[in-house]
C-alpha cells in the first residue's frame, strides 16, 4: 500500500527528528506516478512517464525553523537530511510568527479519489484514445489542419507526520485530456479548445472532446476585428474558471490578505460582488477534481465560503498555519498546498476546490438575451495589474465570437481585456445551471453586463 | 555502482531494447532559499533532488522515462519503460524522427565562481537579509510589508549519449533582492530591488550576491515604495517611453524569446502558450524590428543566468542571431527541430528543469545587443515621454503580437530631464511595430539581468534564464489604460 509506505516514512522521520532535541518536527512525504501523452500536427511527439517522491521536513527549535526537501524516501539519506535542517534551525532565527504546528483532528478519507486503473494506464491506451481525437477531429471537416493537446493520467499519494500526533494521508488519480483543434481555410486559421478532467480515465470522452474543439476551431476562421471598448459579455465556464483562479490566488489566500494586497481586506463584510454569486472551496464536493481530505501539513480541509451570495468576509480567507499563527484566534482553514511540488508545498495557501452555486440559465439562453455583446470561451495569459482592486488583464483565445441580437454572427480577433473583477462581477445578470469541472474550480457560464476591452491583437 | 557506469547501463539497455537513439541525463541539483518578511525568517529551506532520465528514439518516435531512484535496476527498468512509450508514440507518427548530425564530446564544465554561495555560513547571508529587510521597514509606518530575498542553486549533471557524448557539468548561481510594500486607504504601492520576481540572479559566486549591496539600497526601496503613493497617475494616451533594463528584459523575453523558439513556430506548444507569429515562411524576410535592433541567443556570455557548457543534447554553448538589423533571422532550435527547416546545426536551446523531465527548446541569454547611445543622452534627447522602471505585470497573446506590461514606477520626461514620477505605469502594443518604433539603444548600462521562473511545457517546468540589455526608447507607444 503507498500511503501506508508514506506513511510510515513520515512518522519513522519524525521520530528520527525527535531524537535530535528538537522542539516540534513534522514530516511530509510523497509518490508522484505521472504520465503524459502530448501530441501536435496531429502526431504524437511528447511521451513521458516519471516516477518521483520524496519528504519535506521542518524541525523547530525554539521558534527557529529549519526546513529541508529531499527527494528521496531511503532511510540513510532521510536521516542525514534531518540533520542538515536541525543544522538550519540552529543558525536561523527564531519566527515569532511561528505558534506551532498543527495538533492533531479527526479526518476521513474520500471516497472515490482514487481509481486504480487510472493510476495504472499504459501508454498504449493513452495512445488509442489520442488516436480518437486526432480521428474525430480530421472527419469533422476537411479544413481541420492540425490537432494538438494531452493526455495524462496520474497517481498522486502524500502522508504527514508531526511530534504532536498528526497522522494523515490521502491518494488520488487524475486523468486529463487537452484538445487544441486549428483549421485553416483561404490563408486564414481558426482555433477552438476543449478539455475534461476526471479522477477517473474511463470517463474521459475522446469523441466528445475533440468534436466540440473541432466545432469552435472550423467557426473561428477568417476573424472580424471589433473595436475595443466595453462589451456585454457571455463568459465560458473555463473563462470564469481563469477569473476565479486569480481570485484565489490574489485576494483568498491568506498571503496576500495579510501583505494589504488581497481586495478583500478593504471590503470586509460587503457585498462586492452580485448577490447571485456564491462561491465555496469544499474538497469533498463531488463536482471537484482535487479530492484531498487533508492539507500539506495534515490539517483536514475545511470548507471556507469565499464569496457568500455576493458577500466577501473575513470567513473568506484560506489559511495554514503559519498564516492562521499571525493572526490571534484564527484556526489554519486547512489550505496548506500539499507537498506534490518542486517546491514542496512552499507555495501560499490557496482554495484548489472551488464550487460555484448554479444560477438557473443556459448559455444558449444568455446569448440570446445579449444585444451586442462577445461570447469568451477561453481567456489566455491573465494576470493581475491592480491586486487591491482586484484589475485583470489577458487575452481570449481559441474562439471568441460576435453576438448580434441574440445570435452568434461570427468569429472576431482575440482581444484583451483589462478591467477591476469588482466592477465586473458587480452585476451579472445571468448565471449557468450546468457547472463545468476544471482543475481547481467548478463553475457555471455566466453572464456580463459589461466587460472592458481595451485591445484586439493581429494575426 | 558510478553514475558513468550507470549511464552506460542505461544505453546498453535501450539499445538492446530496440532503440536507434538514447540519451540519458543523471543529475542532482540543491537549491537554498531564504526569505526575511515583516522581520522574521519566513522561509529558510534546502531542496534536494536528483534522479535520472532517459529519451529514446524507437521505431522512428521519441520515448522518455524518469525516476529519482538511482539504482542499476531502476535505470534498466526505466530505460525499458521510455522504450515502450516510444513504440506506443510510434503508432501516431507521420514519419520518423530525423536528427542534427551528432556532435559528441567528452568534456567537463564548470560555473567559475570566486566564492561558492554554499559554502558561506547560513547564518551570514540570513544576517545581510534581516538587516536589509529592517531598513526597508523602518523607513515608514506606511510600509506594511516588506522581504529581503537570496537564493543559490546548482546542478550537477552527466550526460551520455549512443553517439558517444559523455558531459559533465556543474552549474551555479545565485543572487537575491529586497521588496518593499507601502498601503495607504487600500492603495498599494511597490518597489522592487534591483528587479522584481525575488531579485538578480547571476551564473556567478556569492560574490554576485555581496555585488547587489541590498543594504546599500534598502532605504531607496523603502522610500520610492511610499512616494509612488503620492504620484500623478501614469497618462493615457500615445507618447515616447524609454525603458530601463529591468522592464527591457521581460519585454524581450516576451516579445522575441519566446516567439522565437522553433518548437512554438512549427505548432508543437500550440496547445498551451501557443504558437508564435514568426512562422518559418517570415524566417530571412520579416522586418521584426528597426535596423537598431540585434538580439541574440547567446548561452556563452559571462555571468547570464542562461549560460552553460552544453545543453540537455550535448550541443556545446554557442550565440546564435535572432533578429539582425531588425531583420528576423534566426530561431532558438533543438537538433530534431533544425533538421527540420533543414538547418546544419541545433541553437543548442534544450533544457530540462531536472533530470526527471523532458528538455524542450528553452530560452539561454537573448540579448538585446548594446547601441551607440549612453542611458542619459536618451533621456536628454527626448522631449516627451515617460521613464518605464521594474516590471509588475505582463500578458502577451498566444502568438506573441499583442503585449501588455506594466512597470512599478515611471517619471514624466520634459524637455530631457526625469520630471514627476507616476504611478501604475502600463504600455501596450504590436511586438513587430513596437520594436520597429525602437530609435535609440544605450551601451553604457547594458547588464545581464536573470529571469529564474521561466515557464513553458507540458507538463510545465520552470527554467532560470537570463536576458543582456540596457535602456531603449520607443516612439509612439500607447501608455495608461488602468486606472
Amino acid at each position: 500500500m503507498v500511503t501506508e509506505r508514506l506513511l510510515n516514512v513520515a512518522e519513522k522521520t519524525v521520530e528520527l527528528a525527535v531524537k535530535e532535541k528538537v522542539n516540534q518536527a513534522q514530516a511530509a512525504s510523497f509518490l508522484w506516478d505521472s504520465a503524459l501523452t502530448r501530441y501536435a500536427n496531429s502526431q504524437i511527439h511528447q511521451n513521458i512517464a516519471s516516477k518521483t517522491g520524496g519528504v519535506a521536513i521542518k524541525v523547530v527549535i525554539d521558534k527557529k525553523i529549519g526546513t529541508l526537501s529531499v527527494n528521496t524516501l531511503e532511510e540513510r539519506q532521510i536521516k542525514d537530511a534531518i540533520g542538515k535542517a536541525v543544522k538550519i534551525a540552529e543558525v536561523t532565527p527564531p519566527n515569532k510568527d511561528f505558534k506551532s504546528l498543527p495538533k492533531p483532528e479527526k479526518w476521513t478519507p474520500i471516497q472515490g479519489a482514487f481509481d486504480k486503473e487510472t493510476a495504472t494506464c499504459s501508454p498504449d491506451y493513452r495512445a488509442e484514445r489520442v488516436k480518437e481525437v486526432i480521428g474525430t477531429a480530421h472527419s469533422k471537416s476537411p479544413i481541420v489542419k492540425a490537432v494538438a493537446g494531452s493526455f495524462s493520467t496520474d497517481m498522486l499519494a502524500f502522508a504527514v507526520s508531526n511530534s504532536l500526533g498528526v497522522s494523515a494521508w490521502a491518494k488520488i488519480s487524475l486523468a486529463s485530456l487537452k484538445v487544441t483543434v486549428i483549421s485553416q481555410a483561404n490563408g486564414s486559421e481558426g482555433f477552438g479548445y476543449a478539455v475534461q478532467h476526471s479522477r477517473h480515465m474511463k470517463d474521459i470522452n475522446p469523441a466528445l472532446i475533440a468534436d466540440k474543439a473541432a466545432e469552435k476551431s472550423i467557426t473561428t476562421v477568417k476573424p472580424k476585428t471589433l473595436t475595443p471598448g466595453e462589451y456585454e459579455t457571455v463568459l465560458s465556464p473555463l473563462a470564469v474558471g481563469t477569473i476565479f483562479d486569480y481570485l484565489g490566488y490574489i485576494g483568498f489566500s491568506a498571503t496576500p490578505y495579510q501583505d494589504g494586497q488581497s481586495f478583500v481586506k478593504y471590503h470586509l463584510d460587503q457585498q462586492i460582488f452580485d448577490e447571485k454569486l456564491s462561491v465555496k472551496d469544499d474538497t469533498r464536493d463531488k463536482r471537484t477534481l482535487i479530492a484531498v481530505p487533508v492539507d500539506g501539513e495534515g490539517v483536514r480541509k475545511k470548507t471556507v465560503k469565499l464569496v457568500d451570495k455576493g458577500v466577501v468576509s473575513e470567513q473568506s480567507i484560506c489559511y495554514d498555519s503559519l498564516t492562521s499563527g499571525r493572526e490571534k484566534g484564527t484556526p489554519s482553514t486547512g489550505h496548506s498546498i500539499p507537498p506534490i511540488t518542486s517546491g514542496f508545498g512552499q507555495a501560499r495557501p490557496m482554495p484548489i476546490n472551488m464550487v460555484a452555486t448554479p444560477g438557473d440559465a443556459t448559455t444558449e439562453e444568455m446569448i440570446k438575451e445579449t444585444r451586442h455583446g462577445i461570447f469568451v470561451t477561453r481567456f489566455h495569459y491573465v494576470n493581475p495589474v491592480e491586486p487591491t482592486k482586484a484589475i485583470l488583464t489577458g487575452l481570449t483565445r481559441d474562439g471568441t465570437f460576435l453576438i448580434e441580437n441574440g445570435e452568434i454572427i461570427g468569429p472576431i480577433m482575440n482581444m484583451r481585456f483589462t478591467d477591476s473583477m469588482l466592477s465586473v462581477l458587480k452585476d451579472v445578470p445571468m448565471i449557468g445551471k450546468e457547472l463545468e469541472q476544471g482543475e481547481t474550480t467548478t463553475v457555471p457560464p455566466i453572464k456580463l453586463k459589461k466587460l472592458r476591452f481595451t485591445g484586439v491583437t493581429q494575426y | 555502482m558510478l553514475l558513468l557506469e550507470l549511464g552506460k547501463k542505461g544505453l546498453e539497455e535501450a539499445a538492446r531494447e530496440g532503440a536507434s537513439y538514447a540519451d540519458i541525463r543523471i543529475g542532482k541539483i540543491f537549491d537554498e532559499n531564504l526569505t526575511v518578511k515583516r522581520g522574521v525568517p519566513e522561509r529558510v529551506t534546502l531542496l534536494l533532488k536528483s534522479g535520472f532520465g532517459v529519451r529514446v528514439i524507437a521505431k522512428g518516435a521519441w520515448g522518455f522515462a524518469g525516476s529519482v531512484d538511482l539504482t542499476e535496476d531502476e535505470v534498466v527498468e526505466t530505460t525499458r519503460r521510455a522504450v515502450k512509450i516510444a513504440l506506443a508514440s510510434s503508432r501516431l507518427k507521420k514519419k520518423d524522427v530525423a536528427l542534427t548530425p551528432p556532435t559528441a564530446r567528452r568534456d567537463k564544465y564548470t560555473t567559475p565562481l570566486k566564492k561558492d554561495p554554499f559554502k558561506v555560513p547560513l547564518d551570514e547571508k540570513m544576517d545581510v537579509l534581516l538587516q536589509a529587510e529592517r531598513i526597508v521597514a523602518e523607513h515608514s509606518s506606511l510600509i506594511k510589508t516588506s522581504s529581503a530575498f537570496f537564493r543559490a542553486m546548482r546542478e550537477e549533471k552527466l550526460f551520455m549519449d549512443t553517439d558517444g557524448s559523455e558531459i559533465i557539468q556543474e552549474i551555479t548561481w545565485c543572487g537575491g533582492g529586497l521588496l518593499g510594500i507601502a498601503v495607504r486607504n487600500g492603495e498599494v504601492q511597490r518597489r522592487s530591488y534591483p528587479s522584481p520576481f525575488r531579485g538578480n540572479f547571476s551564473t556567478k559566486g556569492y560574490e554576485f550576491f555581496q555585488s547587489l549591496d541590498l543594504l546599500g539600497h534598502a532605504k531607496e526601496v523603502g522610500q520610492e515604495a511610499v512616494d509612488l503613493l503620492d504620484a500623478e497617475k501614469c497618462p493615457s494616451g500615445e507618447t515616447d517611453i524609454v525603458i530601463r533594463g529591468d522592464q527591457l528584459a521581460l519585454q524581450i523575453h516576451e516579445s522575441c524569446g519566446h516567439p522565437t523558439e522553433l518548437d512554438r513556430a512549427l505548432g508543437t506548444e500550440a496547445d498551451y502558450a501557443g504558437t508564435s507569429f514568426l512562422t518559418p515562411k517570415k524566417l530571412g524576410k520579416l522586418r521584426y524590428g528597426s535596423d537598431k535592433v540585434n538580439i541574440v541567443a547567446d548561452a556563452t556570455v559571462l555571468g547570464g543566468l542562461g549560460t552553460f557548457g552544453y545543453d540537455d543534447e550535448g550541443t556545446p554553448a554557442k550565440q546564435v542571431y535572432l533578429v539582425k538589423k531588425g531583420l528576423f533571422v534566426g530561431y532558438q532550435s533543438s537538433r530534431e527541430t533544425a533538421h527540420e527547416l533543414g538547418f546544419e546545426k541545433s541553437s543548442g536551446g534544450m533544457r530540462a528543469d531536472s533530470p526527471l523531465a523532458l528538455p524542450l527548446i528553452r530560452m539561454t541569454n537573448i540579448n538585446l545587443l548594446p547601441g551607440d547611445w549612453k542611458a542619459e543622452e536618451i533621456i536628454e534627447e527626448t522631449k516627451s515621454g515617460i521613464l518605464m522602471v521594474t516590471n509588475t505585470s505582463w500578458s502577451i497573446d498566444d502568438k506573441r503580437l499583442n503585449f501588455q506590461f506594466g512597470t512599478e514606477i515611471a517619471w514624466k520626461i520634459r524637455n530631457g530631464s526625469k520630471d514627476k514620477m507616476v504611478k501604475n505605469p502600463t504600455y501596450t502594443g504590436i511586438t513587430p511595430d513596437f520594436w520597429g518604433s525602437c530609435d535609440a539603444v544605450s551601451e553604457d548600462d547594458w547588464m545581464m539581468w536573470g529571469t529564474p521562473n521561466c515557464g513553458k511545457g507540458v507538463p510545465g517546468q520552470v527554467m532560470y534564464v537570463g536576458h543582456g540589455c540596457g535602456t531603449a526608447r520607443f516612439r509612439n507607444v500607447r501608455t495608461g489604460l488602468v486606472g
